[in-house]
């Protein structure tokens, strides 16, 4: 029996909940319709500010002094130079020597773990002072890689041992399922690490006036920030105010005011001045987070028939100094038997974080790779062989739906077996795999004001990542209220404006348009109620559209939107909401195809096209909702093919800490990307940002090894890896 | 070769190749510098011809930004692009990768594409300077900036006023680029969030650029 819960969106509930009071219109003037981002024209122009370009007067720079070691004691901090250096206003010890012997506190565990911190009046002067800083270092053991933190004999550099098993996982009758199978596969797979790269860095702008602080954060939670501040500096959250108008990327590793923050808050408060502490991109590939490695060394079986009866996997990752490298594993397919024991190996490397879609390009990877391995074998179509072996359909698992509608848009029927026979050293492939996500979303409030004057308010403590989650806000605002566009006014990224969560998990959406709805809903009624008398009818029959209020069963009887807000006199409309259930739901799936062409004397790979077919619930906003999926597939072509983050074996130093060796995908290496969005009304609000780059590597690494012959079985896919799997291939072979 | 080549448009090298002063050049010139001051100061040095010393500590410059003349003080070792965000506030031009791999900081400098954060300000001194801020009259936008409204080529935005600039310069020198002509000229600039598709299609559609 193909066991639901290895899926757990397919269990949750994939439709809304009905809401009697407040629905999505069914036949809208504005949502559903191609809106532009209402703050292209200000940051097309330079003008948007973002928190690296705030200027305070009387600003200072602040910079912080990072350890060059992997593992070390800080013994001593000297700050008496720098103290004395031109422009330095403030100096402060961020590890304190001895403090705590019996809490390792006064260690750094990786490149870049922060030691000391200074604030100058330039940034210039903010550069040399640090290196007035004196830290003596009584250099440790490291572990600069996986291979060493297993070795029997590794030094014990994390309390608690360098290694952290889980519990292993288990269903069903594992011997049963290997005695069903008639063909078992074994073979190991890897992921790389990978860093955000968000191309505005961590940091803020912090200002105190009295104990109040103002702090212009690059964040995706004003909110969470707001707490993180009042938590670490101990005052309360009612002095923290937290501004971010617009911030330029974070893929989950901007979720607090991180230590960077607290030290520019402290700094800020030592010299009585704004300070502004950004970081550079090398602090940002080692200490902002990343995405964990992943690896899997498994053994599958499958049945003559091609329906998968066993799997076994013994799993690890590292997500660094002490953190986890948790992903879903198997992936999506039903497998009824199985194991999974999974470790979390330490190194001394920076610590992950998440990261879009946290854990699942891993997990998708891992399990598409074995598929294709496993059809290749059965000598089975992959698209067949995956079709026997999903989870029942479901709104939320709609991949028997959507491997057929993705193979006909792509042409998959012009697939050939693996190894591209075609004579020429260039060899083409195709591979697909398919995705799933949460996303769904609760718990955001919102306030709205109409004015006399005909104005229109809506202000939520969201913020906008660079999603259009603003425009989105103003989308329904005016929807609601049958107004264009421009004549609503949209606050956002403030933590004093009515709370909304931090914009991860692909919630952002669904949590906070509900909660418009429902609050420009109770404006409307507010506003309703005071047009009632002058209509002659009764309030709650009075709707809006099209710039009119009037009575829904006698639209004769009406004002225009400006004459109906002249009858509030001079009191406005004030009403706070919040989100309620029925607008939203949770649970995505999708299915990428991707061809590519394979230089197998050079080894180089070009992606040529992906395919896409991808749902999110309602689609309030298909301009923007497409750009999120050109968005996704152009990170997974990224996290497939370029991205690495490379540590010395020897000294656990990032050796590509920049962006012209750790490298991301370009103009010129875009393939020709299809988008079938599917559109589920009847499901409410889910969210996009993280499905679309789930399983475009997957779909990239069986592409290559359709088109070579060869399996690369861990990424990303550099030539390197593709000529030595062909050599090894005329030697014995890799399939 | 790497995996892939990116030819940046404006390589800093061949930005500077016109320039009397490259950030490299200085660079080598304070190395020796430091090296030989046991043997030559940099009066000496000066005396002889050797190097033009400017600072150390602040120097006057005047740096021509939109057509409008900016007079201000900087240590020579200050990037255009520092200058521009720090000293003038002009923070359209932004700071990424601040080593001329990521175009986030393309000003448009002669008439040509050029990563601010490998010109020096001082070097800048005397060449008309275009930043994403001069390029809309009034309340109009400029029909690149329009191109890239319309076709939704930004999310985050902070690659976008990089992408701008690069844009209107390529459109500048190719009115009529072929898709192949406007990849390569964009090459040398970087998104995270992934706009590309769109930043192509808006190039391909922005109407009405004159030739520079």
């Amino acid at each position: 029996m193909p066991d639901r819960d290895q899926v757990p969106e397919v269990a949750s509930p994939a439709k809304p909940v009905a809401n009697a009071s407040h629905q999505w219109p069914p036949q809208p003037d504005i949502l559903g319709t191609r809106v532009k981002r209402l703050d292209g024209p200000l940051k097309t122009q330079g003008k948007a500010k973002y928190a690296y370009d705030i200027i305070r007067p009387g600003m200072l720079y602040g910079r912080i002094l990072r350890s060059p070691h992997a593992h070390a004691r800080v013994v001593s901090i000297d700050l008496s130079d720098v103290q004395k250096a031109p422009g330095v206003r403030a100096a402060l010890a961020i590890i304190e020597p001895g403090k705590n012997p019996k809490f390792p506190g006064d260690k750094v565990l990786y490149q870049g773990d922060e030691v000391a911190a200074i604030a100058a009046a330039t940034e210039e002067q903010a550069g040399d002072a640090l290196r007035l800083i004196k830290v003596e270092y009584e250099v440790l053991p490291h572990l600069a890689s996986i291979e060493q933190a297993m070795k029997p004999f590794a030094p014990v550099v994390f309390e608690g041992g360098n290694l952290k098993r889980g519990n292993v996982e288990e269903e069903g009758d594992l011997a049963a399922g290997f005695t069903a199978a008639a063909l078992v596969v074994e073979a190991t797979y890897s992921t790389q690490v990978q860093t955000h790269v968000c191309l505005e860095p961590h940091g803020c702008v912090c200002e105190w006036e009295g104990d109040k602080l103002t702090a212009w954060v690059s964040t995706q939670a004003v909110h969470g920030s707001r707490e993180g501040f009042a938590q670490a500096l101990g005052i309360p959250q009612t002095s923290v105010r937290v501004i971010t108008e617009y911030m330029g990327g974070g893929f989950g590793s901007k979720f607090g005011p991180d230590l960077q923050g607290i030290v520019c808050a402290k700094l800020a408060k030592l010299a009585n001045a704004p300070v502004k502490l950004m970081l550079d991109r090398k602090e940002e590939h080692l200490a902002t987070g990343n995405r964990p490695s992943a690896a899997a060394k498994i053994k599958a079986g499958v049945a003559a028939d091609g329906t998968l009866t066993a799997f076994d996997a013994e799993t690890w990752g590292t997500g660094g100094a002490g953190a986890g490298s948790g992903f879903p594993l198997p992936y999506i397919y039903v497998f009824p038997h199985r194991r999974r024991h999974h470790t979390d190996v330490y190194i001394n490397a920076g610590e992950q974080r998440a990261m879009r879609a946290p854990g699942h390009p891993q997990g998708c990877f891992i399990t598409e790779v074995l598929m294709d391995e496993i059809a290749d074998k059965l000598r089975m179509d992959p698209v067949e062989f995956r079709m026997k072996n999903l989870p029942p359909e479901a709104p939320n698992a709609m991949w028997r739906q959507y491997f057929p509608r993705a193979a006909e848009k792509f042409g998959w029927g012009r697939r050939h077996p693996s190894g591209d026979a075609t004579p020429g050293p260039v060899k083409r492939g195709y591979g697909c795999a398919a995705n799933r996500w949460g996303g769904g979303g609760r718990g955001s409030k919102a306030h709205c004001e109409i004015y006399p004057d005909g104005g229109v308010l809506m202000r939520c403590g969201t913020q906008d990542i660079g999603t259009g989650t603003r425009t989105l806000v103003a989308m329904v605002t005016a929807e609601t209220f049958g107004l264009p566009l421009d004549a609503v006014n949209v606050e956002v990224g403030d933590s004093n404006h009515p709370f909304s969560g931090g914009s991860g998990g692909s919630t952002t959406a669904a949590s906070v348009t509900p909660a418009i709805r429902v609050t420009a809903d109770k404006a409307l009624a507010a506003l309703a109620a005071k047009v009632a008398p002058t209509l002659g009818v009764d309030a709650a029959s009075i709707v809006a559209s099209k710039g009119k209020i009037y009575a829904k069963d006698n639209p004769s009887k009406s004002l225009g939107w400006k004459e109906a807000c002249r009858t509030l006199g001079t009191e406005p409309v004030s009403v706070d909401g919040e989100w309620e259930q029925g607008l939203s739901s949770s649970g995505s799936s999708g299915v990428q195809m991707a061809e590519v062409e394979v230089d197998i004397e050079t080894g180089v790979t070009k992606v040529k096209r992906v395919t896409c077919v991808q749902d999110c619930g309602l689609i309030l906003d298909p301009l923007t909702a497409e750009s999120q999926v050109y968005g996704g597939i152009i990170m997974g072509i990224g996290f497939a093919m370029f991205e690495n983050r490379i540590l010395d074996r020897n000294t656990a130093r990032m050796v590509n800490p920049n962006m012209e060796w750790y490298l991301l995908p370009g103009p010129s290496d875009i393939p020709q990307i299809e988008i079938v969005l599917v559109n589920q009304p009847d499901r409410g609000v889910i969210g996009l940002g993280e499905p679309p780059t789930v399983s475009t590597a997957a779909a990239v690494a069986n592409a290559v090894a359709n088109a070579t012959g060869v399996r690369i079985r861990n990424l990303p896919i550099t030539p390197d890896k593709i000529l030595n799997a062909l050599a090894l291939e005329k030697s014995g072979g890799t399939l | 070769m790497a995996s892939r080549s990116r030819r940046p448009a404006h390589p800093p090298e061949a930005a500077a190749e016109n320039l009397s002063v490259s950030r490299r050049a200085f660079l080598k010139t304070v190395g020796i510098g430091s090296v030989a001051t046991a043997v030559v100061t940099p009066a000496v040095a000066q005396a002889q011809g050797a190097v033009k010393v400017v600072g150390p500590g602040e120097v006057p410059i005047s740096l021509t930004i939109n057509g409008k003349r900016y007079d201000l003080k900087v240590d020579p070792r200050v990037t255009l692009l520092d200058a521009l965000r720090n000293r003038l506030d002009l923070t359209g031009v932004k700071r990424v990768c601040d080593r001329g791999s990521c175009g986030a900081c393309t000003v448009i400098v002669e008439g040509r594409a050029v990563y601010s954060c490998s010109m020096l300000a001082i070097e800048a001194q005397g060449k008309p300077i275009r930043t994403v801020e001069g390029f809309s009259t009034g309340a109009a936008l400029h029909p690149v900036q329009q191109a890239f409204c319309d076709r939704d080529a930004l999310m985050c935005g902070f690659c976008t006023p990089g992408f701008v600039t690069a844009t209107v310069a390529l459109l500048e020198q190719h009115p009529s680029p072929t898709p192949e002509q406007a990849r390569a000229l964009l090459d040398g600039n970087i998104c995270r969030c992934g706009t590309y598709v769109r930043v192509l299609e808006a190039a391909m559609n922005a109407k009405g650029v004159r030739r520079a």
